[in-house]
């Protein structure tokens, strides 16, 4: 059975189609900047933001719905880059055959400041059934809750749901928005920088926080010979700490290898490790080790929070689908923000681009809860 | 009060150390590593906001964290020195 | 294949279907059940209402498995569902926040809002390091959760699968629907 990705979109401060954000990418942009009190809160922040004026006029413009409903940003978000991304491809969003996945940390949460905050919007269930339904699709949607590796867990749901045979189609959103909420969350635990953040070095302080929406479309296409699919992936979750990851990487070294094991690849296949690079001393420090625990480093290792941020429940797809695009064009894209390395095993980072003529990669990523997950994404006849 | 007393009560409260009372916690007693309570990282975060709340201290890095909580002594010394409260 | 089942609500506790124990006024059920079960773990007193219901379930679950516990194994998922995420974690957080007079974001509270930290709990408890995750739902339903444990078996290494509804929208709102599955 071949399934592969058949349409695609992303919805962030960098662009608010795939082909936008990529071209930001590669001129080495970015929309993080310091706020010195955002939302009136009591410390700079470092953080990337979707622009609200052009995302309610793209909205406006491109999402048919009622006009009665107030719409929050993070629904605003969702169901724009859902809209965008089926407008990509031929596929009947209301037939039974297709399945909505959305992957969310905090979903509406910013409804929790309200004066009577409408309790069950919050949950981003509630926001899977809304898009669902927008789409008039039949089927309950998935909403994969798993902390920031959510991005990953929901593409191997959908996966799995397409090898079932239960659905021939799975369109898989993956959103976080700010809020003085995340923010001050992520500011108690001090695991921010107010600087730009330096994935992998020496001097790195803390990780930066964005927000973005990214669709990705996978269909059964037993006829393609091309097109993006994944090969395996798995998540594992280390047992140590529900905050800290475990000092040895033992969850990301297990879910390394066990999808090395089952995509049947070996280290000279692979472009490049696209990796969580939160910028956080200990994320950094852990990947380093569970990727040389893995025997791969000696491939390109690349982040991509030093452009959007910690993007939280977008970063799975978000990243997954701009490492795509990249290959497409022979490219491993640099890590923005990297300097001199600073973790103790030795990892392939660069600042700068990186050609290969490969077109396999794996991603990484990790969360609170102690989960981590990889999958293996190839393209074949890629040229 | 004293401020050890006053510490330890609040310290029970903020870290739900429910099983415990002011007099199950030496004023010497490690509070980290297995020997000692048994605290770990969010703890120590935790205890930065019990210090600023209550007494107004600032504490910018955590690192420091592990000195100053090293025992309810040490807390207390560093309270009494820097509170602005 | 459902090995075991157990059901907790603030009024009782059953195990495959039997009543075990009820609930008294006036007193906390599942600081009860923690101490009737002699489940010595200091950190559960730390952890939201989420994660305590989660875990005491959990811990009544796998103490009817019986065997040998606390030793690391990647074979056996966690995969646990409910509807609201963790809106109870949420709320007491939010209060933590909420007026800019007496802003102290608690880090304690914090980790605890998201519902995927009762998998970790019952993870690091049981030092379980095969797949864990957190599915939402917009409502409970016996078809979507079988469907999704039936995808968690397709982890080449997954035999057995912790899983149920866990939900706690308070103190005194909740219920945890846990059953232990066997690939079959």
């Amino acid at each position: 059975m071949i399934i592969r990705k058949i349409a695609e979109n992303i919805v962030s401060p960098l662009g608010f189609t795939t082909e936008e954000n990529f071209a930001s990418v590669m001129a080495g942009h970015t929309a993080l900047r310091r706020y010195d009190s955002l939302w009136d809160l009591p410390f700079p922040c470092f953080v990337s933001l979707i622009p609200d004026e052009r995302l309610d006029a793209e909205f406006e413009t491109q999402v048919p719905c009622s006009t009665s409903t107030v719409y929050t940003k993070f629904e605003k978000c969702v169901l724009l880059s859902a809209t965008k991304a089926l407008k990509q491809c031929e596929l009947d969003a209301a037939s039974d055959r297709v399945v909505f996945i959305l992957s969310s940390t905090k979903g509406n949460v910013t409804l929790l400041s309200d004066e009577n905050p409408d309790i069950e919007r919050v949950t981003p269930a509630h926001t899977a059934q809304l898009v669902a339904r927008h789409f008039h699709n039949p089927n309950t949607p998935i909403t994969v809750s798993n902390a920031c590796i959510s991005g990953l867990c929901a593409q191997i749901e959908a996966y799995r749901c397409l090898m079932s045979g239960q659905y021939d189609a799975a369109v898989v959103i993956g959103a976080d928005v700010l809020s003085p909420f995340i923010v001050a969350g992520f500011q108690s635990l001090k695991a921010l920088s107010d600087e730009q953040c330096r994935p992998f070095s020496a001097n790195r302080k803390g990780l930066n926080l964005g927000e973005a929406a990214a669709t990705v479309v996978y269909s059964v296409d037993d006829d393609a010979a091309d097109g993006w699919r994944m090969l395996a992936g798995a998540v594992r979750n280390d047992a140590n700490h529900i905050s800290g990851p475990s000092r040895t990487g033992e969850g990301s070294y297990q879910a390394l290898t066990a999808v090395i094991r089952d995509s049947g690849l070996s280290t000279n296949d692979l472009a490049c490790l696209n990796v969580h690079g939160t910028s956080t001393m200990y994320n950094d420090e852990m990947e380093s080790i569970a990727i040389n625990r893995a025997a791969l480093n000696a491939v390109p290792v690349n982040a991509m929070k030093g452009y959007y941020g910690h993007t939280l429940g977008a970063a799975g797809i978000l990243e997954t689908l701009l490492t795509m695009r990249a290959l497409e064009d022979g490219i491993v894209p640099g890590t923005r923000g990297f300097d001199e390395l600073g973790v103790s095993m030795p990892v392939k980072v660069s600042s700068q681009s990186v050609d290969t003529d490969k077109h396999t990669f794996v991603k990484l990523l990790s969360g609170f809860g102690g989960c981590n997950a990889a999958a293996a994404f190839t393209n074949p006849n890629l040229k | 009060m004293e401020l050890t007393e006053e510490l330890k009560t609040k310290m029970i409260e903020a870290l739900n150390l429910e099983e415990m009372t002011p007099a199950d916690i030496d004023d010497n007693a490690p509070l980290f590593g297995d020997e000692g309570l048994g605290l770990d990282s969010i703890d120590v975060l935790e205890l930065i906001v019990l210090l600023e709340r209550n007494y107004g201290i600032k504490i910018a890095d955590p690192k420091q964290g592990k000195e100053i909580f090293a025992s309810v002594r040490t807390m207390a010394d560093y309270v009494a020195a820097n509170r602005t409260k | 294949m459902v090995k075991h089942t157990v059901k907790l609500t603030p009024n009782y506790l059953e195990v495959n279907g039997k009543r075990v124990a009820e609930a008294v006024a006036g007193e906390s059920f599942l600081t009860k059940l923690y101490r009737l079960y002699n489940m010595e773990y200091p950190k559960f007193f730390k952890m939201d209402v989420l994660c305590k219901v989660g875990f005491v379930a959990s811990e009544v679950l796998l103490g009817t498995e019986g065997g040998e516990r606390f030793v690391p194994r990647s074979d056996r998922a966690v995969l646990l569902f409910n509807r609201h995420s963790s809106l109870h974690a949420d709320n007491t957080f939010q209060r933590t926040i909420a007026n800019p007079d007496e802003f102290y974001p608690s880090p304690s509270v914090f980790v605890y809002t998201l519902p995927n930290i009762v998998t970790g709990e019952i993870a690091i408890r049981n030092k379980y390091q095969g797949e864990s995750s957190f599915i939402l739902l917009p409502e409970k339903s016996e078809e979507a959760m079988d469907q999704a444990v039936a995808r968690a078996f397709m982890d080449r290494e997954t035999t057995s699968v912790l899983t149920g509804w866990v939900e706690a929208v308070s103190e005194t709102e909740y219920e945890a629907l846990l059953d232990l599955r066997l690939k079959t």
